[in-house]
């Protein structure tokens, strides 16, 4: 009895402790606030989270990675279904296709005013107008905000040029390939120049020429999808020119034998990178740095040239709020922060990753930028003009299985299990099952 | 020694009419009926609510799930629209059984359940007899090694062994490139990529199931051993008719676990490929990796939970023959 007595008497003085001290510190500024983040890769950087939590003590950052992108997508059906997710979700732009036809899922962000009492609709001039759309909904909801993006050049091996008899000065390397079909009668040049030996042992002039199939696509305005205003989009896959160009140009590629057979992120990939097995590769802004770490050993032999039929894009992310968020103020001020241009220049400078706002292009840290591995290439300004080319590209809601179904047929006509009409076919039919 | 023998009851002997089996254990005299005292009067009672746990867990995640992917199945389902389902009827069945990519999956899952079972079986027996060995040193240490594999997290086994297994420069291509074997492309080939994945599993479950081994050779009685080799019999066949045919409800036991785990092998797959779909021709797409491209990559939910239906319906066929053969070889044991 005593003991209960006690303890009542305890909580009672805690009570009034905790409230008095409550009314002396300022209310607003002292409220601890967590925020969720669900994430993969490089996508919010640990510096920045720094600064963040200089900025605002107040704030806890609490990040869960995901290594496979393809669980962190499972899980945001789950947490919209559920109706149970996190404050803020990074979503892949193979995936914007798919969650642009579920609006619902996110929190709209025109909707939310941060601390500088902006919204979305305010900040959209700052981003790249094909970047920016690949968070909008069907709706016309702002779902997204754009982090890096993956700007796609070509990146080549001067010792390995040169040693073929090409030219190794990259404005020479970019005249030679204006366009696709120049690209591939280079690579044929280049694999004259191969000993019988070395073409035995898998030596090519570029890593994958599979990935020629994306690059092509991701030129045009329209992939696998029209816009026609419903929640999904309208399927033109097989009828789409832009498709069978890029499909063609793959499979001359692959029949021109300049690729080797190495998949990217393959562990013989990063072995041959070292190796010199081939001279080129299509290289994504973030793609450096993973040159500089896998192949150290061949620093300085590396040059960047321009994209044959101009400019491309590989990968990049959206930070999104999904609408069962419980601190959706804090994670706006947190996003609209993080993403503002200062940042991004920032996250470039530490990291590398391109900006997606394209008033930094002129920033003399990006126009300077250059880098003694790539042979002193100016990258920044290589790869922003080729970002600027490009145009806005819708994504559907299936584009990722369709890609997927393309990439396999790919892969059969470069194994050799099929020819390319055979291949062409199969794909049409395995994608009448994916859509229908 | 034949003085030995003569000495044994006629009525031994008159069991004994047919040869000695060994794989048959021989008839045991019926244990008495334990006393109801102590721990085992709460029998009755409380039993039930010892046991809840297990039925309450397997209710929520095991029974209601399963209701509700069936109930799915019929639906042309889309778990983020807000609006009413579409039914379809028997339409995701009838289209499943015509599609070619789940006759595939299930041959691939199949056969990558053969070559890693029956191999991993022999290793692990094998292992098991070594741990067993009376002259073997630090016996605990060997052991405790044998469970690392175990708990290895799959992807980290997987990109290892993508490493071994890599076209141009894989050690396992380096190996066979000594004996003038062209490199292998173990990922696009049908067989190639099965044995890669077989080879991943059995890695990871033969140290396991060489412990479960180990206990139950544990559990043989020394004198086993004792007469086998007073009768003359070589190290290798006391191996043969003494502990196999002992081992024989732990060899099923392993087997019906191996199997249910062999049907729904996912990670593997998934990590060492690195996509959906298994491969370019879908050489090592497996029925669990089916289901979820089916999920998460073509959203066709209803689909998928037809796939998952299916592969409950072949676990429960799987696991009855599983059941009967274990049943008669225990009632040829016992009356």
């Amino acid at each position: 009895m005593l003991r209960k007595s006690k303890l009542v008497s305890l909580a009672l003085i805690a009570g009034v402790t905790s409230m008095g001290l409550g009314m002396v510190t300022p209310a607003r500024a002292a409220d601890p606030v967590t925020i969720t983040i669900w994430t993969f890769g490089d996508v919010i950087e640990p510096a920045l989270v720094k600064d963040y939590k200089a900025l605002h003590p107040e704030v806890t950052l609490q990040i869960k990675k995901s290594d496979l992108d393809p669980l962190n997508g499972t899980n945001m059906v789950t947490a919209c279904t559920a109706g149970n997710g996190p404050d803020i979700a990074a979503v892949e732009v193979s995936y914007s296709g798919y969650w642009r036809s579920y609006p619902r899922c996110f929190t709209d962000l025109r909707t939310i005013k941060n601390s500088d009492g902006k919204s979305a609709k305010d900040i959209a001039g700052d981003y790249l107008p094909w970047r920016w759309a690949q968070g909008v909904g069907y709706d016309d909801s702002v779902i997204g905000i754009p982090t890096d993006v993956g700007g796609l050049e070509v990146a080549y091996r001067t010792d390995l040029f040169k040693k073929a008899g090409l030219p190794t000065d990259r404005t020479k390397v970019s005249a030679l390939w204006p366009t696709w079909d120049k690209f591939i009668a280079t690579g044929k040049q280049y694999m004259k120049s191969v000993s019988a030996a070395d073409k035995k042992s898998g030596v090519g002039f570029m890593d994958s020429a599979g990935t020629i199939y994306s690059a092509v696509l991701n030129q045009g305005t329209t992939k696998y999808y029209l816009n026609d205003g419903t929640d999904t989009g309208k399927l033109v896959y097989a009828t789409n020119p832009q498709v069978k160009k890029a499909w063609d140009t793959t499979i001359t590629a692959l029949n021109a034998g300049i690729g080797t057979r190495i998949s990217q992120f393959t562990a013989d990939w990063n072995v041959g990178m070292t190796k010199g097995t081939f001279a080129a590769m299509l290289a994504p802004a973030w793609m450096m740095d993973y040159i500089k770490s896998q192949a150290p050993d061949t620093a300085g032999k590396w040059d960047i040239a321009s994209m044959p039929g101009g400019g491309g894009n590989q990968g990049g992310t959206q930070l999104t709020i999904p609408a069962s968020a419980k601190n959706k103020q804090a994670a706006w001020d947190f996003i609209s922060w993080y993403l503002a241009p200062a940042q991004q220049l920032k996250v470039f400078k530490t990291y590398g990753l391109f900006p997606s706002t394209p008033s930094l292009y002129t920033d003399p840290a990006l126009t300077g930028f250059s880098d003694p591995f790539f042979n002193n290439a100016p990258v920044g300004k290589i790869y922003s003009a080729g970002i600027l080319k490009l145009k806005p590209i819708f994504e559907g809601k299936l584009n990722r299985a369709i890609d997927q179904a393309m990439g396999a047929g790919l892969g059969r006509v470069a194994s050799k299990k099929q020819t390319a009409a055979q291949s062409w076919a199969q794909v049409l039919s395995d994608l009448k099952k994916v859509t229908g | 020694m034949s003085a030995v023998l003569e000495t044994g009851t006629s009525k031994e002997r008159g069991v004994s009419k047919r040869p000695l089996n060994p794989w048959k254990p021989a008839k045991q005299a019926k244990a008495p009926k334990p006393i109801s005292r102590g721990i085992g009067s709460l029998n009755g009672k409380w039993g039930y609510l010892f046991i809840a746990p297990f039925f309450v867990m397997f209710l929520i995640f095991g029974l209601a799930p399963i209701v509700y992917s069936t109930y799915i199945a019929f639906f042309n389902w889309d778990p983020l629209n807000p609006g009413p389902q579409i039914f379809n009827g028997l339409d995701n069945f009838t289209n499943l059984l015509t599609d070619d990519r789940f006759w595939t999956a299930l041959w691939n899952t199949l056969d990558i359940w053969a070559m890693s079972t029956f191999p991993q079986m022999a290793i692990s027996i094998g292992l098991a007899a070594i741990l067993r060995s009376k002259f073997l040193k630090g016996a605990t240490f060997w052991r405790t090694i044998l469970l690392i594999p175990n708990i290895t997290s799959v992807i980290a086994i997987a990109i290892v062994f993508g490493q071994l297994f890599g076209r141009d420069y894989g050690m396992v291509n380096m190996v066979l490139g000594w004996f003038g074997i062209p490199h292998v492309d173990f990922i696009e080939g049908t067989t190639s990529s099965h044995i890669a994945i077989a080879t991943m599993i059995t890695w990871r479950w033969a140290g396991y199931n060489a412990l479960i081994f180990l206990a139950s050779m544990l559990a043989i009685p020394d004198e086993l051993y004792e007469s086998a080799s007073l009768d003359g019999a070589t190290g290798w066949q006391q191996f043969i008719y003494v502990t196999l045919p002992q081992l024989k409800n732990t060899i099923t036991f392993v087997l019906i676990v191996g199997t249910i785990g062999g049907l729904q092998v996912f990670a593997e797959p998934l990590t060492l490929g690195g996509s959906m779909d298994g491969g370019s021709s879908r050489q090592f797409s497996t029925l669990t990796l089916f289901l979820y491209e089916q999920a998460f990559v073509n959203n066709k939910w209803g689909y998928a939970a037809a796939v998952g239906i299916l592969i409950t319906v072949i676990v429960l066929i799987v696991s009855l023959i599983n059941f009967f053969i274990t049943k008669k070889l225990a009632g040829e044991g016992s009356e």
